[in-house]
């Protein structure tokens, strides 16, 4: 019996969680919190207990199929087990369900359920005061299993069934405080957006079912090798699937031009909006990309798109959150901009330093979100412009969020620095310079604006007579804040070029990037330096007070370039525009025909009825003597009938037994 | 020997006849009265075809008084109801009972 393969518990567990925190919350200490718990804590020390088992290579063997060992040759990388869920008509393979770890999956199973079950420890503390508990426990603990069970699907079908749970869940949470209509907005617009991506990534679902006839992972995979060997393979089309998967992940992680709802989804508890920037919803794009690499691999546009998505968004993204005063929408938008990063790294080859950025980016950003949940509940605002000040009164706080912006803009030695080091590096080796130069200016804006959110939140002087009765979260929400802390620091270390087990891990034994060497040294030097300039600028500005930002951007093109960013280059506009002109405009067209020439068939059949039923009516007077006129009328027209316009009675009678028997009708001549 | 067709013209102006009162007066009892001429006019062509086509079957005789017979019952069932309907309405007229309309 080996671990791996009880890993289709890992997304039951909390899912099985979920009926029950939500029908007997209330029963169960801290209104569910504890049944959750102690089942997303299960769900990470299976995922933990799995993934010491696949890195030691310790899997089984099964028949056929992908993880042959194939006589000791090569080594087994990757553990499926699935099951027909229903047979389809045709040479296609039936749909399945099943299960399929690999190193890919195995990062994603730690990242999501251990910040899960640190996001859930938290909110013990921060919804301690809230209304519907088990409600929020419930459906908490329903978006880490779907976001666990993406994550160990093993074909696309299944993929985007979770994918859409995952989006329903991020409805529900997002528009938690369903009362607060920016809340139920920000739903709304969180789902629909999203559900732009999702019906692209359906129709990728379709024309790859098309083509390979499956939808399994490996089969997949095996196929485009074979293809490969025989050169039979469509390029084009093969970017065109590539590009439509694409497309769903632009919607779930929030990639130009679908990135509009992430910063109102801020509209959610901060535990949810930490859960969703930092474990679950948003690293379901990239994931997803991540996970269908072999359809980007041989597609060298599809691959270029992505890079420039990646690039554009990561950049604008760091831009709106320069001019940004709510401390989580900055957030938003750096996690916007961190995404963009990922996906630029994906475009650029640089497969590992993605998912390298993608694990450091999920443990600082969860750190920063509760960090900054930290303050929000002891201030009761997202104002930073009140704050100021708040690092005497919550230490704990302010050191553990300092962590968090060190690890985000890249100071050596935190996470983010190698992993944003290793995604210029290769987006350097792409050798596309425009690319090059947004990775690095986007870097440079991070740091500015992270800083600029800890020197207005924690230093100087305070703002507003809130940050006096500010004071320490208590140690259910710090707690998880330190281990945060602590992983944000350390789990750099185990990818760095010096020594990458990282790398090695998520590219199955073979060292993926380059080794250390003179022009990785010189790129090193350059992030350091432009990280430090940033954080420099924003020490200058926002702690020194050496120049006022406000005079910057109250005249001229400074004024300008603020309103722009402001109205987030006015995007929304665009949205609104296109939607009440366009969609709204066909809309009425769609409305008028259904009310016109629809219901206008439908009502006029019933009208005529009704008007010919008020006609007839009269006919039946009541009295006795207009019935008998009838029917004489009857008869006679009977007799006229049978005699000159009907066939003779032989014929319209003879096949009737009963009536025929006699032929009373013979010699009458009709 | 009187030919078969007088027995049928006579029966059909009778059966008019009847028509005739059903259609036109007013007075419930008499268009009772026409219906029975009506019944009659066909009693007259039963016999009339069962004297013309079999003379020794006397069957269409038969079938002739078994209906009067039946008549006789129904026009005791029509007066009955029309003696009720004359209680309440207190006239003979068939155009005013018209209770039974839209």
């Amino acid at each position: 019996m080996m671990w791996v393969e009880l890993a289709w518990l890992i997304p039951v567990i909390p899912l099985v969680a979920f009926p029950f925190i939500l029908f007997f919350g209330k029963s169960i200490p801290k209104g569910g919190g504890l049944l959750a718990i102690v089942a997303v804590g299960a769900a990470f020390f299976l995922s933990l207990f799995v993934v010491v088992d696949v890195s030691q290579g310790n899997l089984p063997v099964h028949g056929g199929g992908e993880g042959e060992p194939a006589g000791g040759g090569e080594a087994v990388h990757a553990y499926e087990s699935s099951m027909v869920w229903t047979p389809v008509p045709g040479p296609e393979s039936p749909l399945e369900v099943g299960v399929h770890i690999d190193n890919l999956t195995c990062l994603m199973l730690i990242v999501v359920s251990l910040i899960g079950w640190l996001v859930v420890i938290y909110s013990v503390g921060y919804m301690a005061h809230e209304e519907g508990k088990p409600r929020y426990y419930a459906e908490i603990s329903l978006f880490i299993g779907v976001m666990l069970g993406l994550v160990v699907a093993n074909n696309f079908l299944m993929v985007f069934i979770f994918w859409e749970l995952v989006g329903l869940c991020s409805y529900l949470l997002i528009g938690f405080w369903y009362k607060k209509p920016e809340a139920a907005a920000a739903a709304k617009k969180a789902f629909l957006v999203t559900r732009v991506g999702d019906i692209l990534f359906l129709v990728g679902i379709i024309a790859i079912w098309n083509y390979f006839g499956t939808l399994n992972f490996g089969a997949i995979q095996e196929q485009l090798k074979t293809m490969l060997g025989e050169g039979a393979l469509d390029v084009q089309m093969l970017t065109t699937m590539a590009l439509l998967v694409f497309g769903g992940a632009v919607g779930k992680s929030a990639q130009f031009p679908l990135h509009v709802w992430l910063p109102d989804a801020m509209e959610g508890p901060t535990t949810v909006s930490a859960l969703i920037h930092a474990a679950t919803m948003v690293n379901a794009g990239v994931y997803l990309v991540a996970r269908s690499y072999f359809l980007f691999e041989h597609a060298p546009d599809a691959l270029l798109v992505v890079a420039w998505i990646g690039g554009i968004t990561a950049f604008m993204a760091a831009s709106m959150a320069l001019v940004s005063n709510d401390i989580k929408r900055v957030l938003a938008y750096s996690t916007v901009s961190q995404l963009g990063y990922m996906m630029l790294a994906l475009g650029a080859a640089g497969y590992s330093a993605s998912m390298f950025h993608l694990q450091n980016h999920a443990f600082f950003k969860a750190l920063l979100f509760l960090g900054a949940g930290s303050v929000i509940h002891s201030m009761g605002t997202n104002d930073m412009r009140e704050m100021g000040g708040l690092g005497k009164k919550m230490r704990l706080t302010s050191l553990t969020m300092l962590v968090g912006v060190l690890a985000i803009t890249g100071v050596v030695p935190l996470s983010g620095f190698w992993s944003k080091d290793e995604i210029i590096v290769s987006v350097f080796h792409s050798g596309n310079w425009p690319l090059f130069l947004l990775a690095v200016v986007t870097a440079l804006l991070t740091a500015f604006y992270m800083f600029r959110l800890w020197f207005m939140t924690f230093s100087g002087k305070p703002r507003s007579k809130e940050v006096d009765h500010a004071h320490e979260s208590p140690c259910i929400m710090t707690v998880p804040l330190l281990v945060l802390a602590a992983f944000s620091i350390s789990t750099g270390f185990i990818g760095t070029p010096f020594w990458p087990r990282f790398q090695e891990f998520i590219n199955w034994g073979h060292h993926g990037g380059e080794s250390f060497g003179a022009t990785s040294g010189m790129l090193m030097a350059v992030s350091l330096v432009v990280a430090l300039t940033g954080a420099l600028v924003a020490y200058l500005l926002y702690y020194r007070r050496a120049a006022s930002p406000d005079r910057a951007v109250s005249s001229g093109a400074g004024r300008a370039v603020h309103t722009l960013l402001t109205q987030k280059y006015y995007m929304d506009h665009i949205y609104y525009w296109f939607a009440e002109r366009v969609v709204y405009g066909f809309t009425r067209v769609c409305d008028a025909f259904d009310i016109r020439v629809i219901d206008g068939a439908v009502n006029s059949m019933s009208d005529g009825a009704v008007r010919a039923g008020g006609r007839w009516r009269r006919s039946v007077s009541g009295n006795v003597q207009h019935y008998a006129v009838g029917i004489v009328i009857g008869l006679c027209l009977l007799i006229l009938l049978l005699k000159f316009a009907l066939p003779p009675l032989d014929e319209l009678l003879g096949g009737w037994p009963g009536l025929s028997r006699w032929r009373w009708w013979e010699g009458w001549g009709w | 020997m009187i030919p078969l067709s007088a027995y049928l013209v006579f029966s059909a102006i009778l059966f008019c006849i009847g028509l005739y009162g059903v259609l036109t007066r007013k007075n419930a009892i008499v268009v009772l009265m026409s219906i029975d001429i009506m019944l009659n006019a066909a009693n007259v062509n039963f016999v009339a075809f069962s004297a013309y086509s079999s003379p020794f079957d006397l069957s269409g005789q038969v079938f002739a008084a078994l209906s009067i017979a039946i008549a006789a019952a129904e026009v005791a069932v029509g007066l009955a109801i029309l003696l009720v309907v004359y209680r309440v309405k207190g006239r003979m007229n068939v155009r005013i009972f018209r209770e039974l309309r839209w």
